[in-house]
This record gives structure tokens, sequence and C-alpha cells, in this order.
């Protein structure tokens, strides 16, 4: 009965205080003294919170006071016993945030919570100029005007549109975006505002003595994709040149289609033409009030070809991931090999013998532990691969370094983990060294001299906050590396020793040209450029041999739609392209043209001769015409030579192409599809009927 | 029997008042004889760290069987690795933390039941362990940087409702295990490279004791606002002694009298006196324990054994294990118990492409119950619900 009595009595003291304590929480409100803040950064204030209960009265709880990492910051903490807190606020960023409070209760049902307000604009201007502008014009011309917006932490601000201002807009005049457009001789002065920061230049503008324009090409038969030079003179009466004249190019067109294809094309304020689709184009050339044009007829690119399957090596069970592709050695050395790896399964690579491409066959298979073998490169002598390793079981990873010499019969040499735990994602063979990318976050380079007992030699690590890298390729001495916000790095290893084999190479490349003071032990970076999209994922080295231009071709990838397909279980939908750096000049890279294919993301390259081949994931493989000059949009230019669609309906996921990583090899394109494993295909004329699949 | 006291109880009413206190009596007198077994489910979340993928295993008592599988990420062909787990208080919403990003990683926000993501933060370098504060409300993430330099690494303090990170707290390198006394006031981790244990008073935002781990250097600091400035970063430890320790895991008695902290480089499980903040008691376990989980009973301490691919079953009134079991697979990885203190759930990573798993064992019976097999590499689990 006492036990009874107990119970009972505790489930009406546990009744009657909850009652009481919902009543309580229910009533309480937060005050803030201010209700906002409005702060700029480095800055300051007093803020008094009070908790209060129903009647106005202090609650008597404890509450805590909290900001934003590395943006708001807050002391004290906590408040008094009563329900009150001064709090000193700091602000570090610009942005909108709130200061919140909450009281302390284990009662998570009627904990209080309330907030503030707190905005941060950006700093103040510091400065608005002009970038190297001209201090004469000649009258009748249109001159754009460059600025620069700096703020009072020293960046650049694009988010702030300047004003601009003549002094005498009879003389000379400015548009909202910068375009002054100059009617008469006199003295100007001109004037660029942000917020109350302004700067100002004087213009003198003088007599236009440009009385007409030549414009001139060089004769030829154009296609889509071939960039055209016009050269534009601008001359007095008598003929002389005026030099320094301003002239604007501009450009019309008919599309041979008509009217439901645009004539589409760029051209670049130095005269550089290129068109996406056929048709006529006229191009002209203006200054001072003089306009001279150019008709030109664009035709076809017509270079398509047929991508025709030769041969498909299966995997249905596991995801495939990268591939290499080489010639055997010694008494292989009639043949040909392949590897490819394995992705989010069992750790396996697969070694196939490739020599007949209609008949890829899997010779061998070396199991490491790992769930994800994303990497396999294979040595230039054909003599070592490696293999890199994730989601290892030990949580070990690093790599594993294989004798590859008979490939029916493969050894694991070694593995080496030392520092690489976080997993390597791509490596490379260059030199007996392995470069290693390390945990996403630097590449470390292993000496593979003695393959059985690797050892780091260096490593090389961007020093930029929240650095991350997905790839390196090492050619020629000069490791290409994709490193994401960070963009490309082009690091000097070594370049290549100056030989009469290699003269003609170093001697066609600037970046070979300047390389040599690098090595393995001391990488030194030579340029760099980020990537606009931040998404940096590729980078592949092509000297162009139709012009002798040196690119870096850095490829984008981006998944926009990832949450939902991975929620969805849907394939993947990813976006991206390839962007060609112009190195000509390496310490100032300029992107001059883009691949990218409409709905489809990028992921591996390789470039032969001027054909880039690429994996173009739902895209599948894509085989595109880099020579000549480029600039513009590639693929709308009809570059593009051939696709191929990889997908099996038995494939590790049906149906769906995703096309991993190509390599050109004799005659034949081999390249790797995550569902559906290993292709070899090639190019035919549409027109050869020579039996396909 | 139970009839006759009824309506006794009945007849003996007088008034209204009488007879609904007299209701509540009768409820709580059948509430304490029903057999609070009897037809009971129990719902865990695990993840599959090399797979992506977060997993709901019901258990009836004799079968465990996976009812869900949630992808998770953004990025569907980087594995982005789902390492930690915990359920919110009130039970409606999950966390999950991707240790891997470009390069930090975040915490996940989802919703119970339609296992929806709700919002996500970016944190650290691999964030790891988790637990919300009953007091406080906020989310203590370690982030462990387990592939990184040997240098120091932080505890960040998320507000879960808003899901912005609040500050951090530098602790030690490699912080491991993140778990709170279950009046929310006191969080605890561990520095797996620097052999210590971490306390952040919640309410100071700051760490107000640390201890090392083994018995041979018992360094016993105490800190308090103004002996030491947390906000300044530590200098780089390029190189530093690793100790033999190297504690995993930390787990607080429900009595929040004690913690039990793992140490997977010396194979034993210390029990740290709270008040005294000292060692008390020294489990030897068998080789590699990786983390531990007290019955809310208090009377049960599970161990896991990664090396050994064993689970330990301690009885913390006599200090004794009671059994240890062999898990269905090897790499033995988390344990969580049932709040009824009747299974513990273990996870079990597997090798390669092997499934990994969730094994169940009872406590009372000291039995492997059954398993279900999850997605590669199991690893965080978290319990969410007993229904009846």
């Amino acid at each position: 009965m006492d036990r009874f009595r107990l119970v009972f009595t505790c489930a009406v003291l546990i009744l009657d205080t909850v009652t009481i304590q919902a009543q309580e929480n229910d009533s309480l409100y937060f005050q803030f003294e201010p209700d906002s803040l409005h702060l700029t950064i480095g800055d300051s204030a007093n803020v008094k919170i009070t908790l209060f209960s129903e009647d106005s009265s202090l609650s008597n709880n404890q509450f805590l006071i909290t900001g934003a990492w590395e943006s708001v910051g807050v002391r004290p903490w906590i408040s008094n016993l009563e329900g009150v807190a001064n709090v000193l606020v700091k602000v570090f960023k610009p942005g909108s945030f709130k200061l919140r409070a909450r009281n302390i209760t284990s009662d998570r049902f009627n904990r209080v919570r309330g907030s503030m307000p707190i905005t941060v604009p950006f700093p103040p201007i510091a400065k608005a100029e002009f970038i190297d502008p001209p201090r004469t014009a000649y009258e009748g011309t249109t001159i754009k005007f460059a600025v620069r917006v700096l703020d009072q932490a020293g960046i650049t601000r694009q988010d702030v549109q300047p004003d601009f201002e003549s002094s005498s807009p009879e003389i000379a005049d400015f548009d909202d975006f910068g375009h002054l457009t100059v009617y008469r001789r006199g003295r100007v002065q001109l004037t660029v505002r942000a917020e109350r920061i302004s700067s100002s230049i004087d213009l003198r503008v003088v007599r236009n003595p440009v009385r007409k324009i030549d414009l001139s090409l060089h004769a030829n038969d154009y296609r889509t994709g071939d960039v055209i030079t016009f050269q534009a003179k601008a001359l007095t009466a008598s003929g002389r040149t005026v030099e320094d004249a301003p002239v604007i190019f501009s450009f019309t067109g008919k599309a041979v289609y008509g009217i439901g294809l645009p004539a589409s094309g760029q051209i670049t304020p130095h005269g550089k033409f290129v068109a996406e689709n056929p048709g006529d184009y006229t191009i002209f050339a203006t200054s001072g009030g003089y306009t001279a044009s150019k008709t030109i007829r664009i035709t076809a690119r017509n270079i398509q070809k047929r991508a025709k399957l030769v041969g498909h090596g299966l995997i249905t069970d596991v995801f495939t991931s990268d591939l290499w592709v080489w010639q055997g050695i010694g008494e292989f050395k009639d043949r040909d090999f392949a590897v490819t790896g394995t992705w989010e399964a069992n750790g396996e690579a697969y070694f196939w013998e490739v020599t007949d491409p209609s008949n890829l066959v899997i010779i061998d298979t070396v199991t490491v532990d790992a769930r994800t073998v994303n990497d396999v490169k294979v040595s230039a002598d054909g003599k070592i691969g490696v293999l890199t390793r994730e989601g290892a079981s030990t949580r070990k990873n690093g790599v594993v370094i294989l004798d590859v010499s008979n490939p029916y019969d493969v050894k694991i040499l070694s593995e080496f983990n030392d520092g690489l735990t976080g997993g390597v994602h791509n490596a490379f063979i260059y030199d007996n060294h392995v470069y290693a990318v390390n945990n996403g976050r630097k590449y470390d380079i292993i000496n593979i001299s003695d393959p059985e007992n690797p050892w780091r030699v260096s490593s090389y690590e961007l020093n930029t906050p929240g650095h991350s890298i997905h790839d390196v390729w090492v050619e020629n001495g000069i490791a290409y590396s994709s490193n994401w916000n960070d963009g490309i790095h082009v690091v000097d290893i070594g370049g290549l020793n100056f030989s009469e084999r290699n003269r003609h190479t170093i001697l066609n490349n600037p970046v070979l040209q300047a390389a040599g003071k690098g090595s393995h032990r001391n990488p030194i970076l030579m340029s760099s450029k980020t990537d606009t999209t931040g998404r940096n994922h590729a980078a592949f080295p092509f000297l162009s041999e139709s012009t002798g231009d040196f690119y870096v071709i850095a490829g984008d990838e981006h998944f926009p739609f990832g949450l939902g397909e991975i929620e969805n279980m849907v394939p993947a939908n990813p976006r991206g392209g390839y962007h060609f750096l112009n190195m000509n000049d390496f310490k100032k890279p300029v992107e001059e043209a883009i691949y990218q294919v409409p709905e489809a993301g990028s992921h591996n390259l390789w470039v032969k001769g001027d054909t880039l081949y690429t994996a173009f994931y739902q895209g599948g493989l894509r085989v595109v015409d880099i020579s000549g000059e480029l600039l513009g949009d590639l693929y709308k230019q009809g570059r593009e030579i051939a696709f191929y669609l990889s997908n099996h309906k038995n494939g590790r996921m049906s149906n769906a192409t995703m096309a991993w990583g190509p390599q050109p090899y004799k005659n034949h394109i081999f390249f790797s599809d995550m569902n559906s494993g290993l292709y070899a295909i090639k190019l035919v004329e549409y027109d050869d009927d020579d039996g396909d699949e | 029997m139970l009839l006759s006291w009824l309506n006794m109880t009945m007849m003996m009413v007088m008034n209204k008042k009488d007879f609904i206190q007299k209701l509540i009596f009768t409820v709580l007198f059948l509430l304490l004889i029903i057999n609070p077994l009897k037809g009971r489910n129990y719902y865990i979340y695990v993840t599959a760290e090399s797979q992506d993928e977060v997993h709901v295993v019901k258990f009836d008592g004799k079968k465990a069987v996976v009812i869900k599988d949630i992808p998770v990420g953004v990025w569907p062909l980087e594995i982005e690795g789902p390492h930690g787990l915990t359920i919110s208080p009130d039970g409606n919403y999950w966390y999950l933390s991707l240790a891997h990003g470009f390069p930090f990683g975040h915490v996940y926000k989802y919703e119970t039941g339609t296992d929806k993501m709700v919002d996500r933060v970016e944190l650290g370098l691999f964030p790891a362990t988790m637990q919300i504060s009953a007091a406080t409300g906020l989310l203590y993430v370690v982030n462990f940087n387990l592939h990184g330099e040997h240098e120091p690494s932080t505890v960040s303090i998320v507000d879960p409702e808003e899901m912005i990170e609040i500050k951090r707290v530098e602790t030690g390198v490699m912080p491991h295990g993140s778990r709170l006394t279950n009046d929310g006031l006191k969080q605890y981790s561990v520095a797996m490279m620097s052999g210590m244990l971490y306390e952040i008073d919640v309410l100071q935002f700051d760490i107000s004791r640390t201890l090392f781990t083994g018995r041979n250097k018992q360094t016993n600091m105490q800190h308090s606002m103004g002996s030491m400035d947390h906000n300044k970063p530590m200098k780089k430890h390029t190189k530093h002694k690793m100790p033999k320790e190297k504690p995993t895991w930390v787990y607080p008695h429900p009595a929040d009298t004690h913690v039990y902290v793992v140490n997977n480089g010396i194979d034993n499980v210390v029990e740290i006196d709270l008040r005294k903040w000292a060692i008390t008691r020294q489990f030897k376990t068998d080789k590699g324990p990786y983390n531990c989980e007290v019955s809310q009973d208090g009377k049960y301490l599970v161990v896991t054994y990664k090396s050994a691919a064993k689970t330990g079953i301690w009885d913390l009134n006599t200090g004794q294990e009671l059994v240890r079991l062999k898990n269905t697979r090897r790499v033995t990885h988390g344990v969580v118990i049932s709040p009824d203190s009747r299974y513990a759930f273990v996870s079990v990573e597997g090798i390669r492409g092997e499934p990994g798993s969730v094994d169940v064992f009872d406590l009372e019976n000291l039995t492997l119950v059954d398993h279900a097999e999850v997605g590669k590499q199991a690893g965080g689990i978290a319990f969410w619900k007993m229904v009846d």
C-alpha cells in the first residue's frame, strides 16, 4: 500500500510540475536593446538582452547568447542568473546575421529562443579609378573605359556599379556602361564615382584625320570554327595609316538555314572572327564615323565521322573507374594491354589483353584492400603499374606498386601509405616517381626507383585557405595539377634536358623554354590560373601542331542536381566543360576557347596531335578537332568529329551512359564507362558500312 | 485479482476528484506490472562510409532487418564518407557528418521518417562524432582531421535549428568521440594523437578541464577563462610524440558521475571519476577497443574491439567482463544501447566489398541475437526510437 501511495503521489507531483513548467516557459520572451544593429566590419556594439516572464518581470532564467563563427563574435556567452546579459558584439564579415539567445533548460519542448538582426555592409569604397585611360582621343570615336573599384579591405568590388561623368557632355559623354562617345574637339574632365569616392582625368580631343577604313583578310575558304583575322586600317585622306585610331569590329549575317538558326559567331576587339553556323557574314570595321565591310561565306566544317564500336569488355557487377592502355614488353612486346579500376566495390583492378580490340579479355585481377581503385597508371617503359586506394579496411589507403611486365600475372611489389591515409584519388608515374594526390590536399612525389621500397621525396601543396586538389598530370618534366577553386597550377619538376632529341620540343614550348630549375625534390610553381567556375577538375597540356600555340586545357566538373539525383537514385546529370588557356605567355594565361556539351558534364581527357578525346559522362565519348586557332565555343562551331554513347542493358547501371576516361591508342580509342566497362571504338567515315554492332 | 481491485476502487469514488486521482493511480499500477518488452520494435540509423548511404534498421526482438536505404551526399561520383550520426532529442531530426569535402566536411540535417535533407553546414576537416546537449540544444561536433597533419583540431559548436556554426573550440590532435553528460552541461571528447580527454563547459563555450588518459603521466589540468587563451591557435605540431594510449572514445555514465574512455592503443578502458578528475578503474580489454557505451540503467558497459572483431559486455558494478562475443565479420566499429538497457547494436565495417553489418546483442542473455547486413564500412550508429 505504501508503494502504491508513493507511485500515486509521484504521479500527482509530476503532473502538477509539468503543468507549472509549461505555464512558465510558454510566456517567456526575449527583449533586445537595441532591437537591431547596423555595423561596419571590425566594429562592435553593446546589446542588452533580457529574458522576461509574461508579466514583464525578470524570468530568473539563465540563457546563452550566440553569434556566428568567424562572422559575429559575442562576449559573454551567458547571462546572469536573473536573465540579463550585457553583450559586446563584434563583427568580422559583411552580410546579414543574427544575434541569438536561447534559455538553458532540459525541457527542450519549451526552450525559448530569440534573435536580433545584424547588418554588416561591405567596407566603404576606398578607390574608384580608370584603368590605363587614354589622355587624348579623336573626335567622332567611341572608347570603352575600364574601371577598378576597391573597398577599404582592398577587395575589388564587382558588385558596385560606378557612375561616369563628363564635365562637358557636348564634347564627350558617357553612357551608363563606361562607353565615351567623343563628339568634337576640346578638353574635358572625365570622372568615375563609386559611392562617395571618385577620381578624374583630363582628356584632350583632337581632330580626327581618319577619312577611310581599309579592311582586309587573307582570302581563303573558311569553315565554321576557323578563326579569321581581319586587318583594319584607319587611313587619312592621303592614305597614311592612323595607328592609334580606335577601330570597332562588328558583324551581321544570315545563316544558311534561314531565320530559324542565327548567324552566330564571335568577333574580338582585335578583329578575329569565328562563325558558329554556315552562312554569309558581313564584318564591319568602324572608326571616326567611317566604316568598311567585307562579306565572307562560311561553309560547314563537315568533319564528322562515325564512332564505330569495335570491342566491348562488359563489366556488370561493379562500377568501372579509370583506364590505361600500353604496349607489352619483353616476350609480350607484340601485344597490347589495358588496366581498369573499380569504384565503390571490392578493391579490384582488371588487366586486359587488347591486342585485338574486338576481343577485350580480362587476363588477370589484382585485389587490394580498398573499396575504390580510382586511378590506374603504367610507367612509360611498361614495367611498373600503380593503383590508388580509397576506403581501405585499415583506413591506411595510399598506393600499390605493381610489376606489370607480365600482365597475365601481375605482382604486387609494395604498398606505400605513409601519410596517405586520407586516400589517393589520382596518381601519375613519371621518371621513376609516382605523383600521388594525397587526401585531396596536395600531391606527394614518391620515388619508385626501387619499386619494392618506395619513399617520399617531397610534396607540392598550395597555401591558399581551404585549398583542395583533384588531379595531376606530368609531361615533359612539368606537372599540371587541377585544384578546384584555385584552378590549374603549372609546376616545374625539371622540364626536359636540352638535347638534340628534345630540342624541337623545348623550343616550341614556352613553358619548357623557361623550365629546368625545379626537380622532383623541389617542385617550383611557374604559372597558375584560377577557374572562373571554381570547379577545376582536370588539366592537360596541348601544343598545337598546326599553330604552335601552347595551351593547358582545364576541365571543370559540376553536379548541380547532385542532391536530387542521390535522393531519387537516378543517374547522375553533371555539367562542365573544358577551358582552353593560351599559355604562350605562360605568366599571363588567357582563356580563349571553351568546349562544353549541352546538358552533359566533362570528366577526363586526352590530346593526341590536334585532336581532343574526352569522356563526357552522360554525354559519352567525344572526339573534337582542335586544330588551327581556337576561339569561342568549339561545340557550337561544329568541331566535334564524333561521339559515342556507351551503355548496356546489363551494365552496373543499365542503359545509362557514364564515360569516365579515354585513351587514343594505335588507331583506336579506348575508353572506360563507369556503368558498363571497357570500350574500343574506331572512327570511320559515315558511308563506311563495314559491319558494325 | 486486478479486476476486483479496480471494481473496489471505482465503488470507493466519493467525488470526481477522487475518481481522477484513483484513475491515474490505476494506470500507473498497470504500467508497473505490464511486461514492457511485449511487441517492442527498435529502430536504428547506421552509416555505410564507403557507400555513401545511411540505413534504417528495425529489430523486433528476434530479427534485424534493413527497412530503408538512404543515399546521402551531393557528389554522386565522389565518396563523401558518412561517418557520425546523432538523433535530435525530440526524435524529429537526424544529423550526419560527411567527412570528405573540397576540403572541408559538412554536417547534414535530415528529417526522421521522411529522411529528407533539410539543411547542411560546412565545418572543418573530417567532422565525425557529435551530439546535442540537453541543456543548450546545441550540437557539438569534433573535427577529427583523421588524415591531416598532426596538429590540434577543434570541436565545432553548431546551432542545429539554424544550421550555422557558432564557435570552434580548439582541443588536441585528432579529436574523436563527442558525448555529453545527461544534464547536457559538459561535453567530452578525446584527442587520439594527444592522449588526452577534454571537457568543455557548455555554458562557457570553452575547455574547463583536460586529463591524460593513461596511467603513467597524470597530467591533470584545470582550465579557467583567462588561464589559457584558446582563441589563439596553438603552434603547428609537425612532429610530436604520439601517445601509446590513442584514446578513441569517451562515454559518460548515466548518473553523470563518471566517464569511460577507450584507449585503443593499450587495449583498455579507463573509468574516470568526474568529481576527483582522476582514473579510478581500468578494464583490460581485447585487442583494439574502439567505442563504448553504458546502458541507461548503469549496469553494463559495452565495448567494441575493432582489431579482435568482438564485442565485450562488462558488469560495471563488479568491473568484470561478462562475455566477449564474436561479431559476424571483421572491423568492429560503433555501439549504441537501447534506452531500456536490453539490447546493444554494434556496427561492423567488413572488409573491402563485403557488406557491413549491425550485430544485435542481448544484454540479459549475453548472446548475439541477429544481424542485419548493410552497406560497405558500417560505422556511425544512432538509436532512433522504441515502439511498442
